[in-house]
């Protein structure tokens, strides 16, 4: 069991650690291909920067914005959030664990609060599974994956606090500790592939969608010609905005 | 959620206006007209012209972005003006994006082609045409999810495409298709069909009227070369807002500026913005045809929304870019000569309580929002805010093309415009302010239908009760002699 535990936060851990961290970043530099490329295709190549930065950032720490809506819904999932991110990356034994493969560490939370914020995001992913759940709009736009990640994140949260502060058996904190390991190393593997990729992709939103509101120039040319619309006995064969249409529609009114 | 239409005003707004042969025929169950299109093998069809665009256009990566980051928060639902009126699920801004972004993850990247092929799934079908035909033309393309979407969706560039690409296969609302067709091909070149002769005798008309108003001589310059501005307004102003194009022509008068309406091309009406890109490269193109012929120095549009946004954003994108004429819109420019103290306004004139609705596409992008408001607290002693306001403002509920729909009225005015009614109502304001053609009308139809009462103006409406040119004739000896010579007549 301890050799299995090893296992998963030793190679297994690696592993998962560098896929993920490999996913996210291919997902990251597609996306810049993404806007450079249509930069590029661009004639018009104003893009109003300092306006999406901002939209960017205040979206990055939404507190002036989150709240106006569903308040009660949107605080609860910040403070997911904000456990979400800090405790597995703060935690003295996550670092201490860092230090012993990599060689270095960094600062660490106090036990008390890490505590808190793991209960929170225990609490925090219960109730945003419920609220999921409950409020009617929601179930109806949501997939599968969008119940399972709130209660699969919780799993590591509520062992890691398990092992630390619960008085449990050394057999079940054994069990603790692997399904902690094993679903953090299982959760990473899957962060790029699912909706969780958003962690990688919100701060490159509001330039995409700022970005793609630019259209290059002839599209629309282009786009009936591959349709060889041209030739097509449809609508399209009545008046339309190719211009050779506005020449045939010109010429036929001439001759008459 | 609850709904805040009733059932029967359910049962009214989702009446369908159309002969049921004709859906049976097209078979397209949506409520706006459709011309005749080809109905065999549309999925297919679909297809091809998603993948069209998708090679000659940059919405692939967008689609790409938001079908990853998309993680169904539900928070946009609350933003919608038509969800809250409906409360069908259907209406959710990111049910109706999933509707072409599941096209786009089936069709068209790795992991839906190959789930496709292992799971059968055939992909995708006329249902789904169907329900995207509805449902992207029940969005009035407002973008005010956007501004609640955490991951930043922009839900209105999905409704965008997905009407593109439907009217690439031949579906889209026949007022809007007939409109542009006579504007980029018809013989009088704009959405109106109005003749040059006609444009020429109701100019000369207001200009008529003006000086027998206010005392002074008030041209519309035509076809002037070399004018500073090309000014183009929604050409229906033309014919509907008379008090509008007064108030133009007046800030004008008293600023001194050269300024000139084209015979060849006066019409800002893009309904290109709405459904196809291609419409709205060839529009924004004819403006600068006009402005290369008349050789003006800046473009500048009148009062209408969806106008100003289609030539401010995309003149440069479909002209040239950095090296494109400047584009602004006629408040912006009112603004800069009241600040300059280059108009007088009387602020004894308008004495009722005023209020100013933001039409979406000039207020969204943060473009113009405090200008109309200085220009209106000016000389508007009585000036209220609705709430919400400003960049966060409720669409009139006939924004995105949805308002030149006349079949759908009452669509409109019960669902679409509901959360608006209810706002202009609280505000409890005689006027209510609405520099946008299509605004302008739908708030109209709105205030009607509801019983509402108040009147719907344009900005530079009011603005010409109350402007003063101390260089006129005194006015009330003008106006009493015109009427005493109207009377002889009589
Ligand atoms: S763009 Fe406006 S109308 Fe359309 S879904 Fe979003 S909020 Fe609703």
């Amino acid at each position: 069991m301890d050799a299995w535990i090893e296992f998963g936060r030793g190679p297994l851990f690696r592993l998962c650690f560098t896929l993920m961290v490999l996913g996210l970043a291919r997902i990251a530099v597609l996306t810049v291909i993404g806007m450079v490329e249509a930069l590029k295709k661009n004639e018009d190549k104003i893009v109003p920067w300092r306006e999406l930065f901002n939209k960017t950032f205040t979206w990055l720490v939404p507190v002036t914005v989150l709240f106006r809506t569903r308040p009660v819904y949107s605080l609860v999932s910040f403070l997911f959030h904000i456990g979400l991110i800090i405790t597995p990356l703060f935690f003295t034994a996550h670092v201490l664990l860092w230090k012993r493969s990599v060689g270095f560490g960094w600062f660490t939370l106090p036990q008390s609060l890490a505590d808190y914020l793991t209960l929170t995001v225990i609490v925090g992913g219960l109730l945003l599974f419920l609220m999921r759940v409950l409020y009617g709009p929601a179930r109806a736009i949501s997939r599968k994956q969008d119940y399972v990640w709130p209660l699969l994140l919780v799993i590591p949260f509520l062992t890691g606090y398990l092992c630390v502060n619960g008085s449990i058996s050394a057999a079940t904190y054994r069990w603790m500790m692997l399904m902690h390991v094993l679903t953090g190393n299982l959760i990473m593997v899957m962060i790029p592939f699912t909706k969780i990729a958003h962690c990688i992709l919100i701060p490159f939103s509001q330039l995409v969608t700022g970005i793609g509101w630019k259209f290059p120039r002839g599209a629309g040319d282009l786009v009936i010609e591959t349709l060889g619309y041209k030739d097509r006995p449809t609508w399209v064969e009545k008046p339309r905005l190719g211009c050779e249409s506005m020449d045939r529609v010109e010429r036929e009114a001439d001759d008459k | 959620m609850k709904p805040l239409i009733t059932e029967q005003e359910r049962e009214t707004a989702f009446k369908f206006p159309k002969k049921q042969e004709i859906i049976d025929k097209q078979r397209l169950p949506v409520r706006y007209h459709v011309e005749d299109f080809d109905v065999e093998d549309r999925p297919r069809r679909f297809l091809e012209a998603f993948a069209a665009i998708l090679k000659h256009t940059n919405y692939r990566f967008v689609l790409d972005h938001y079908v990853k980051v998309s993680a169904k928060c539900s928070r946009c639902a609350v933003a919608c003006q038509i969800y809250l009126a409906t409360g069908d699920d259907q209406d959710i801004p990111c049910y109706r994006s999933e509707l072409l972004l599941s096209v786009y993850r089936r069709h068209f990247t790795m992991s839906g082609i190959l789930r496709g092929r292992i799971f059968g799934d055939p992909g995708l079908t006329d249902e789904q045409i169907q329900e995207m035909a509805d449902s992207f033309w029940n969005c009035t393309a407002c973008r005010r999810c956007h501004f609640e979407c955490p991951v930043g969706i922009d839900h209105a560039i999905v409704t965008h495409l997905g009407r593109y690409i439907l009217s690439e296969i031949g579906i889209a609302p026949r007022a809007l298709v007939v409109s542009t067709r006579e504007q980029l091909i018809g013989k009088t070149g704009n959405t109106s069909a109005i003749p040059v002769p006609a444009l020429l005798d109701s100019l000369e008309f207001l200009s008529e009227d003006m000086e027998e108003e206010k005392g002074i001589d008030i041209p519309f310059p035509i076809d002037q070369e070399g004018a500073e501005y090309l000014f183009v307004p929604a050409v229906s102003d033309f014919l509907m807002e008379a008090d509008t194009l007064m108030g133009n022509a007046a800030v004008f008068r008293a600023t001194g500026d050269s300024w000139t309406v084209g015979t060849g091309y006066f019409d800002g009406i893009n309904y290109g913005l709405f459904y196809s890109d291609h419409v709205l490269e060839k529009v924004v193109q004819k403006i600068e045809a006009e402005a290369e012929r008349l050789k003006v120095k800046k473009i500048l549009i009148g009062e209408c929304g969806h106008a100003s946004r289609s030539a401010y954003f995309f003149y440069p994108t479909f002209c040239g870019g950095k090296d494109a004429l400047p584009v602004i819109n006629i408040m912006e420019y009112t603004y800069q000569a009241l600040k300059e103290g280059r108009i007088k306004l009387d602020p004894d004139v308008v004495t009722e309580k005023v209020t100013y609705h933001d039409p979406c596409n000039i207020v969204r992008s943060g473009w113009i929002v405090e200008q109309p408001r200085e220009i209106l607290k000016a000389f508007c002693k009585n000036y209220v805010e609705m709430t919400p306001n400003r960049r966060n403002n409720i669409c009139c509920g006939g924004g995105g093309g949805t308002v030149s729909i006349d079949e759908i009225r009452p669509y409109r005015t019960m669902v679409g415009g509901r959360v608006k009614a209810d706002q202009i109502r609280a505000t409890g304001a005689k006027y209510c302010v609405a520099p946008c053609a299509n605004c302008k009308k739908q708030l109209r139809e709105l205030m009607e239908d509801n019983g509402i009462d108040c009147e719907i103006v344009g900005l530079h409406d009011l603005l010409y009760k109350a402007i003063i040119f101390e260089s006129a004739k005194k006015s009330e000896v003008i106006r009493g002699e015109n009427s005493r010579n109207h009377m002889e007549e009589v």
